[in-house]
């Protein structure tokens, strides 16, 4: 009774049980979990009509939108869910309910789209806001007007045997523990670029792939920069449940940017353009012709400016002096828009200034609007599209190319299996290391603290891994390995060093302690510095094992080690 | 000692374990040879294998570039496969293996640096029809940079932890037994890997990392026990130093060998190959070589 007082109100003890708690909340174990969550939605599909969003990559596993029942009927797994897919006809009312709400879809054919290498002519109506001077009084309406514009053709195939809701689903996750590609199936590419960058050109490549990816529908990615030790540079892109050929095809492309009037192409990205402004003196809301307010809706224009080679601005001065000039609000404009388009997909179309007529200007300003509900939701949306705007003409006028170095293709049911695996590999190694351990010590005592010690540092470093969110692959398993195998060697070490019969005029229970300890510090100093020089090498693809590594063998060190020496001390201190 | 003494020999309850102690105590400078006679056969074994293929070990697709596929699928016949695929593409190097995991068949791997992944997979999607796959591919010169970087990262963890291990025990010739215990038992493993035909991959080359640390903690334990404790002989020391040190190293190769044996992983799996080797071999480097360089050292000291 007083031992196990003693053992709670042990200030190394107590703090080993504050971690597992805090590290059971971060992990957030749910054994049961059923239904399938949601991984992404596709643009334009039944399930982004029926409002249904797409998960922001940082969400947590946990907290990821989940599907609960369709029609009524429960959705306890993906072959619930696909099975009900398979089942569903055109033109019918869906209704999800998820954790979140409750929604309404409208099936429609799986269809895939492909975009060709040629353009059409098309004609569409736009709502355009116009102010006329009525009998002396401005007043602002809004006119619909035809025109023509080229966009690329496209092919759309209908696949009128089976219905898409357009989700990604995958079985909902029972813990916060994020799983790597290898153990949950997806596609890994690492690009190179053909010459070195600086980290701003970097950074624009990685949002603009971020940003292809998200176009594309992809939602549960990871887009970074990884260098190796010989200083080259690495885009390292990971996408879960993901084909692979269609993923490498989407961000090995280089980004070919086209500005065109009517099909004469006046500037494309490379080396057309020579500047783009972005800081606040040339770019930003348009200062003359800001923010308006029509039926309800708030409208803001953006505007910076850019500078052209002077070949491009000669081509655009030929182009645009056979142009008419038009009318519309305050502003007199072209004809014709200069549409942008990027990799023959239409981003945009912007109204010419009339003064740029036939004259080979070099800097010329950009511009466009972004709408809203409430004029700060308007300014947002305009900024926003600004952003895009410059990134693309930027990512446009990057030369650098990226070629696909590495590529990884893992099937999900060969992760799933692997999952299992492991779990079954690491119950297996507990029992067969507390056998061992109990043969060579034969006392509870010393064997008890030291298995359970080592499932709470297991615990907590896949705490840490759900906290940071980090992700649990291959390579952390295997880091965790060394963790919990340097782990046991180190009880061992406590346990004999205490249990040592060895005569003493008085037997020093902090000599032992401090005895044991200075094998492991050395021990522990040794691994990390040893997995210091991998978190770079390779192109950062050891960097998981380096630091499940570091992570496990600290906790073990600083956390669980401590707590089980003050263990052993109370449960033996009167025995020996 | 003298509680031990009861009914057994000097060092242990048991009789032979203790004769086979007293041997070893008898012993140590003749045992000494044997790790040196494994590390020049060692040695030799790299170098030739160097001198005929370039390169001081095979190395697999993740580390010189090319492609490999894997099918997890029970009904693909691997001589089929090879006889379909030697067929489709004569001229090109390919390697087809079995998956097994406790000598149950899971699946087969593909292995090639020469084939386009693209072909090779339609190829296959042209025989088999749709496959559920797993496809790593690695570019050549990506290859060729990872397994250079991945030796520098080797050398550099090598040195910091001889540098912490100088600055722990600051003794010149002991530190120097630790860090020439882990450097033999690294090459010895990487000779052993030769012989029996292992393909490094980048899990290899983690596994010779964590090997690192593994041998060192032993080391340590035995220069601690034998260098910073009184009480008893050297020999003492070093036979109480063995009964925490080979626990330590029998908990670890029963995980790993259950690790070995069930992993579904080709990753996993090597890393587990090179850890049983590596501490296997650690037991002789350092119960054998570092307890025998240390009691040189600590008599020569005393005679002194």
């Amino acid at each position: 009774m007083s031992k196990s007082k003693k053992l709670f109100t042990n200030i190394r003890v107590i703090i080993l049980l504050v971690v597992i708690l805090f590290a059971i909340v971060a992990i957030n174990p749910h054994p049961l979990n059923k239904g399938v969550s949601i991984r992404n939605i596709k643009i334009n599909s039944s399930a982004s009509l029926a409002g249904i969003e797409s998960p922001k990559p940082t969400s947590t596993p946990m907290s990821k939108e989940k599907i609960i029942s369709i029609n009524n009927q429960p959705i306890n797994n993906i072959n619930d869910y696909y099975s009900f897919e398979a089942g569903l006809k055109l033109n019918r009312t869906v209704r999800i309910k998820t954790n979140k709400g409750t929604y309404r879809l409208i099936t429609k054919y799986r269809t895939e789209t492909i975009v060709l290498n040629e353009t059409i002519n098309k004609t569409v109506t736009e709502e355009v806001n116009v102010t006329k001077i009525i009998n002396g009084t401005k007043v602002n309406k809004t006119i619909n007007k035809t025109k023509i514009i080229t966009v690329p053709k496209t092919i759309t195939k209908v696949y009128n045997d089976s219905i898409d809701l357009g989700i990604g689903v995958y079985n909902a996750p029972t813990t916060n523990i994020r799983k790597g590609l290898d153990l949950q199936g997806g596609t890994r590419v690492l690009l190179e670029p053909e010459k070195k960058i600086s980290t701003d050109d970097m950074d624009i490549i990685l949002s603009n792939i971020k940003q292809r990816l998200n176009v594309y529908g992809l939602s549960d990615i990871v887009v970074r920069t990884v260098a190796d030790l010989s200083g080259n540079q690495y885009i390292l892109v990971e996408i879960a449940g993901a084909n692979e050929e269609e993923v490498k095809e989407l961000i090995s492309r280089q980004g070919k940017f086209e500005a065109k009037i009517k099909n004469d192409v006046v500037f494309s990205g490379g080396n057309d353009i020579t500047y783009i402004c972005r800081s606040s003196d040339c770019s930003g809301i348009d200062p003359n012709n800001g923010c308006s307010q029509s039926n309800g809706q708030w409208f803001c224009r953006f505007r910076f400016s850019i500078s052209l080679s002077p070949e491009a601005a000669q081509r655009q001065a030929d182009i645009t002096k056979n142009l008419d000039i038009v009318t519309e609000g305050k502003q007199d404009y072209l004809n014709e828009t200069l549409d942008l388009y990027l990799d023959n997909q239409h981003v945009d179309s912007l109204n010419i200034g009339s003064e740029l007529k036939g004259r080979a200007v070099t800097d010329i300003q950009i511009s466009g609007s972004g709408a809203g509900a409430t004029k700060q939701e308007a300014l947002f949306e305009s900024l926003k599209n600004m952003k895009r705007l410059q990134t693309v003409l930027i990512t446009g006028s990057l030369p650098v190319k990226l070629d696909v170095v590495k590529t990884d293709a893992i099937s999900p049911s060969l992760g799933g299996e692997f999952v299992k695996n492991a779990l079954f590999i690491g119950m297996l190694a507990i029992i067969v290391v507390s056998l061992i351990v109990f043969l060579r010590y034969r006392r509870l005592e010393v064997s008890l603290p030291m298995i359970v010690t080592l499932l709470s540092e297991t615990t907590i470093i896949l705490g840490v891994a759900a906290l940071i969110g980090w992700n649990i692959d291959i390579a952390a398993i295997a880091g965790i390995i060394v963790a919990v195998g340097t782990g046991v060697d180190d009880q061992i070490v406590i346990a004999d060093e205490i249990l040592r019969k060895e005569k003493q005029v008085f037997f020093n229970w902090k000599q032992r302690i401090k005895n044991a300890f200075f094998i492991i510090m050395a021990a522990y100093f040794t691994t990390f510095v040893a997995m210091l020089p991998l978190m770079r090498a390779g192109a950062g693809l050891l960097k998981g094992f380096a630091i499940t590594t570091i992570i496990g063998v600290s906790v073990g060190v600083f956390i669980a080690r401590p707590a089980f020496a003050a263990v052993v001390e109370i449960l033996l201190k009167d025995k020996l | 000692m003298s509680e031990e003494n009861n009914n057994g020999g000097r060092f242990a309850k048991n009789k032979q374990i203790s004769k086979l102690l007293e041997w070893y105590n008898k012993n140590y400078k003749k045992l000494l040879i044997i790790p040196i006679v494994i590390f020049i056969l060692s040695i030799a074994v790299i170098s030739y294998k160097y001198s005929t293929t370039g390169d001081f070990v095979s190395k697999d697709i993740s580390l010189k570039g090319g492609i490999s596929i894997t099918i997890p699928s029970k009904d693909i016949d691997v001589s089929d496969m090879e006889t379909y695929l030697s067929s489709e593409f004569p001229e090109s190097d390919i390697s087809v293996r079995t998956l097994t995991k406790l000598g149950e068949k899971t699946g087969v791997t593909i292995s090639t640096s020469d084939i386009d992944s693209n072909v090779l997979l339609n190829s296959l999607k042209t025989k088999f029809g749709e496959l559920d796959y797993t496809v790593e591919e690695m570019g050549s010169s990506l290859g060729k940079s990872f397994f250079k970087e991945t030796f520098t990262a080797i050398i550099f963890a090598f040195l910091f932890m001889a540098v912490v291990v100088f600055f722990y025990f600051r003794l010149p010739i002991p530190s120097l037994a630790i860090v020439l215990s882990a450097f033999s038992n690294m090459v010895v493993t990487l000779a052993i890997i030769n012989l029996i035909g292992v393909k490094l991959s980048t899990a290899g080359v983690a596994a010779f990392l964590m090997l690192i640390g593994y041998s060192v903690d032993t080391n340590i334990l035995l220069s601690t026990r034998v260098l910073k404790r009184k009480g008893g002989e050297i020999i003492d020391r070093i036979v109480n130093g063995m009964k925490t040190g080979l626990t330590m190293t029998a908990t670890t190769i029963a995980a790993i060998s259950i690790a070995y044996i069930f992993s579904q992983s080709d990753a996993l799996k090597q890393i587990m190959l090179i850890l049983i080797i590596g501490l296997l071999m650690d037991v002789l480097n350092t119960w054998v070589q570092n307890a025998g360089i240390l009691r040189l050292y600590l008599e020569r000291r005393t005679k002194k």
